[in-house]
């Protein structure tokens, strides 16, 4: 029994079955990738791109020097954070019971992350928010998200830097904005 | 029935149809043994490492209790060194026998298999020792001893020569065969070592360049941006580097298995080339969240991977089409008729096909992960270890035990000790892994990231991750009874079974008549991969490569 005849050089065959096939599962992939772009368009679900370098050895010359957060007016708000071996820069002397950073924003706010590392690779992932970075020494890593809901959001080094990697993190308190 | 004749006027070798030449047992038998006493260390820690994680069904290493030791072993042990040495015997066994002539090379075959082995040494005496508790991507500025790495490089180096010999086998069959097509089964051997020593050049240029000259102290300063995209152009080729064997074995061992052919030998062609081709140049779709790739070139990669996940809809169709032929030839009938006629029973064949079962969750979670701005929701938590081990731990793994199956007793000359014992792996490893599997996916929807040692004092784990972290420990558990049972039927085979094993290896000796040409032009093929990568990956290196203001990473020793 032979599915396909002998035929010249030159020539694919293609089964019917085979042609609707290939025809469906193009079709599928041409979707699911205009639905990203979509997602990016209509939703802002967009990926950090290239952005600035810094000397790690340099960082307290910059912005870094004070991590925290600023104000920038109109509810958008910048943040610089520096990571190193296992914590979080984040300016705030306010800790969780574990010793976890607390960084608060108000409600609504439109915050930017600027996040750049000491030493070694780390992430930086808030739950429940598009917020993903790899942290990579040389680099200043960047993501804006709007924090709409109330709640109390830990971030996660997701990277692995080492011994004590599992217990860097800090939260995020979004409270009501005052006066607001 | 005799064995194929070798056509006039080459070696003079004769394969023997039933059993297996000296020089096989011998070359063949090494390349496995040291397999899978990697994949048996390897896989031993991967359970406990779900133990330690889960809330309530906790339960610590009795040995290398440090998790990222553990874990660094446990990688590089299944997913390099397992992987590259089983390829490496199954391409030398299979090119041999589909071309009926040997090797071009066998003193070559053990000099490269010397060099993986000390290799092996030096990288496993560094794991063993702390010294490279970097898990296997290594990423710069952590820092692991230098034996490590040229224990890593030593391995590559091997597998090149593997490459080359099978190569020079092949041109010298071609030139005594003009104008005769190469059967299938060679030519996706042939396209897995041409994407095999391109990707591999980023990872050697990574160590040799970077990684090695810091751990030596000759150089101060190292750039973790550009040493993660010459990784990535290597890592995700890597993948396919493991799955194509599997895609041999079901484009053209699996039809014999059941005596039927291949549904289509050409599509199986198109979908070998296309993955040779577009396998590296969509890389950073490992590097979506990092902050020196332009948010355009992750888009461009994202594209491509998609475009790469095209042949294995491909493979989905031919397979379960050739599948169907061959439940039809069994009497199945109906829509779905022919799928209880398939060999469940069959350990050689039913490892293949659970392995495409959980291939079906590992490829949609696949190109999940690859959704460009959906992976946001996805890198680095548990998600990416559950659909990695639905591919490599589940179809890829599988497969290698259904090829372990017959290959084994072939060897040895000795049936398989025990066929319900070999059939009970199967169907535990194809459960355990789809538990393991998708928990690990639920998990990382839910936040719980990945590669952390979740059990340790003061961790914080979401209350949410909790049933998905026990789950993955359940599916550990099956895996480890799994394990134990596979190790079980690879001792009984070779040291307790009694009867004699004769049956033929299924192994194709000539393509069909229909069979195109085109796809063996390799030069221009290698034109095609040389000029995808350097419009893909050229901008994203000098992109990372500036030099006005990288480079200044210091090292750290990890212990």
């Amino acid at each position: 029994m032979q599915d396909t005849k002998p035929q010249e050089e030159g020539k694919l065959e293609i089964d019917r079955y085979e042609r609707i096939y290939i025809i469906l599962a193009a079709a599928m992939l041409g979707v699911f990738f205009a639905a990203l772009i979509a997602g990016a368009i209509i939703y802002g679900v967009r990926l950090p791109t290239a952005s600035a370098f810094i000397n790690p050895i340099l960082i307290d010359e910059t912005e870094f020097a004070n991590p925290g957060l600023r104000d920038m007016g109109d509810g958008n708000y910048e943040v610089y954070i520096v990571a190193h071996m296992w914590a979080y820069e984040v300016g705030t002397t306010e800790k969780t019971a574990v010793g976890l950073p607390i960084l608060r924003v108000p409600e609504g706010a439109k915050v930017t992350f600027n996040i750049t590392s000491r030493d070694v690779q780390h992430g930086f992932y808030i739950e429940h928010h598009n917020v993903n970075l790899q942290i990579l020494p040389g680099h200043i890593a960047s993501q804006t998200v709007t924090f709409s809901e109330r709640g109390t959001y830990h971030v996660i080094c997701h990277e692995y830097c080492g011994r004590g990697h599992q217990t860097m993190g800090m939260v995020i308190i979004v409270e009501p904005a005052d006066g607001a | 029935m005799q064995a194929a004749q070798p056509v006039q006027g080459e070696s003079l070798v004769k394969f023997p149809e039933l059993t297996a030449l000296r020089s096989e047992k011998w070359l063949i038998g090494a390349h496995l043994a040291i397999a899978f006493i990697a994949v048996t260390v390897g896989g031993l820690l991967g359970p406990f490492q779900a133990f330690r994680r889960a809330p309530t069904l906790r339960w610590d290493m009795p040995i290398f209790s440090y998790y990222y030791q553990a874990l660094s072993i446990h990688g590089v042990l299944n997913a390099l060194v397992f992987t590259t040495f089983f390829i490496v015997g199954f391409s030398y066994f299979t090119t041999q026998r589909s071309l009926q002539r040997k090797l071009w090379s066998l003193p070559l075959a053990w000099i490269a298999f010397a060099t993986m082995g000390i290799g092996l040494l030096l990288a496993g005496f560094s794991l063993i020792t702390g010294e490279a508790n970097v898990l296997y991507t290594f990423y710069a500025p952590m820092i692991a001893e230098p034996a490590f790495y040229i224990g890593l490089t030593l391995v590559v180096v091997g597998s090149w020569m593997a490459g080359i010999n099978i190569f020079v086998t092949y041109a010298q069959w071609k030139r005594a065969h003009p104008g005769e097509k190469v059967p299938l089964a060679t030519f996706s051997i042939i396209a897995n070592f041409v994407m095999w020593m391109t990707c591999t050049l980023g990872v050697a240029t990574e160590i040799l360049f970077f990684l090695l000259p810091i751990s030596l102290g000759w150089t101060a300063t190292t750039d973790p941006q550009v040493t993660r995209i010459l990784f990535w152009f290597f890592g995700h080729p890597l993948v396919y580097f493991w799955l194509l064997p599997a895609y041999t074995s079901w484009y053209t061992m699996m039809p014999k298995q059941y005596g039927v052919t291949l549904f289509s030998d050409n599509f199986g062609r198109l979908a070998f080339l296309m993955i040779m081709i577009f396998s590296i140049p969509i890389g950073v779709h490992h590097l979506f969240s990092d902050p020196g790739i332009s948010e355009f070139a992750k888009a461009a990669h994202a594209f491509l991977t998609f475009v790469v996940a095209f042949p294995s809809f491909l493979t989905a169709f031919n397979i379960a089409a050739t599948l169907e032929k061959a439940g039809r030839a069994r009497g199945g009938t109906g829509l779905f008729g022919w799928i209880p006629k398939q060999e469940w029973g069959n350990p050689a064949i039913a490892a293949q096909l659970a392995g495409m079962i959980i291939f079906i969750i590992g490829g949609l979670t696949g190109i999940m992960n690859a959704s460009w701005n959906m992976n946001v929701a996805l890198h680095n938590t548990s998600w990416v270890p559950g659909h990695f081990h639905t591919t490599l731990g589940g179809a890829v793994f599988l497969t290698y035990v259904g090829i372990l199956y017959w290959i084994m007793p072939m060897l040895r000359g000795r049936k398989l000790w025990n066929k319900q014992v070999a059939l009970a792996q199967i169907y535990t490893w194809l459960i355990g892994m789809a538990i393991f599997g998708l928990s690990m996916g639920r998990a990382g929807i839910e936040g719980a990231p990945r590669r952390t040692d979740l059990g340790a004092p003061g961790v914080y784990v979401s209350d949410s991750w909790g049933i998905w972290l026990n789950g993955a420990a359940i599916g550990g558990f099956i895996l480890l009874i799994s394990l134990i049972l596979l190790v079980s039927q690879i001792v009984g085979t070779l040291f307790f079974s009694k009867e004699e094993y004769a049956a033929p290896a299924p192994v194709e000796t000539k393509a069909p008549p229909d069979a195109l040409g085109i796809f063996e032009r390799w030069r221009l093929w290698l034109v095609v991969i040389v000029v995808t990568n350097l419009i893909m990956w050229g901008p994203v290196l000098i992109q990372g490569l500036n030099f006005s203001s990288g480079f200044w990473a210091t090292p750290f020793q990890m212990r």
